[in-house]
């Protein structure tokens, strides 16, 4: 990293690149991290939602289905305020 | 559009205050989220549970919007801009992601704080509220924020090809 161009930090919060800072055409490995990360995520939830393991995360796993507790059924969009005792 | 000197420390403190209390407030929000999955005496739980939903509707919804509009204010408004380097769109992502799961939630937390009020209160009513999903978006959401101020302090490198070009305009009407 110490001989990649860097954004000088002047202390007041505007972007000086440095003099010497050519074109970088490559990605930058941080940012390439950052995406396989976000990607592993996002793979992981879109698995555990296509086996089921998943299916009861979201806003909706706690929306009542008209059954006596009304816990844990899943009830799309139901408003919260529905959620009373009889 | 870029902003005069004074205007610019302003907005960043604005973006500053409003980021870090927000990160701030996903902590305090954890807290109440260990203290409702574990503690023993029901009405500490029912009283975490209580306090979480409007702590959220009156502070982390507030604060989260508040860090992204300023977060656009001062990337719009300097030289930064908001497509240009890799690490501002890191955190813009961080931040609509984290905002729009946040809303989202809010109808847990309200269900949640529901079954809390309720009276009678029966050890269902508990079972129910002993569910580590607090705990769990707070984690991940303190995650993302660490993220986010770590990008703000570091400013990694790397402009996006967007940002590349715009450089490359500015040299060249510097060179004429």
């Amino acid at each position: 990293m110490a001989d990649t161009p860097r954004i000088q930090d002047n202390g007041d919060d505007a972007p000086h690149e440095a003099p010497q800072a050519g074109r970088t055409t490559s990605t930058p490995r941080w940012v390439k991290v950052f995406g396989i990360i976000a990607l592993a995520v996002v793979l992981l939830f879109t698995v555990l939602l296509l086996t089921g393991r998943g299916s009861g995360h979201g806003p909706s796993r706690h929306a009542p289905s008209g059954g006596a507790n009304g816990g844990a059924a899943s009830s799309l969009g139901a408003p919260a305020e529905s959620h009373t005792k009889p | 559009m870029t902003m005069t000197p004074g205007l610019r420390k302003f907005a960043l403190t604005a973006h500053v205050a409003s980021s870090v209390g927000w990160l701030g407030a996903v902590v305090v929000f954890l807290t109440l989220a260990v203290v409702g999955l574990t503690s023993g005496d029901e009405d500490t739980v029912r009283g975490a549970y209580l306090v979480m939903e409007p702590a959220a509707w009156f502070v982390l919804v507030p604060l989260g919007l508040a860090s992204l509009l300023t977060g656009l204010i001062q990337s719009l408004g300097t030289t930064w801009g908001l497509f240009r380097h890799y690490w501002i769109l890191a955190k813009l992502t961080i931040n609509v992601f984290a905002t729009i799961v946040l809303l989202l939630y809010m109808q847990t937390l309200s269900y949640l704080a529901g079954v809390a009020a309720e009276r009678p209160f029966s050890s269902d009513d508990l079972g129910v509220l002993r569910s580590p999903s607090p705990l769990i978006h707070a984690g991940a959401a303190l995650l993302l924020l660490l993220v986010a101020t770590t990008l703000s302090v570091y400013k990694p490198r790397g402009l996006t090809p967007y940002g590349e070009r715009r450089r490359q305009v500015r040299r060249a009407l510097s060179q004429d």
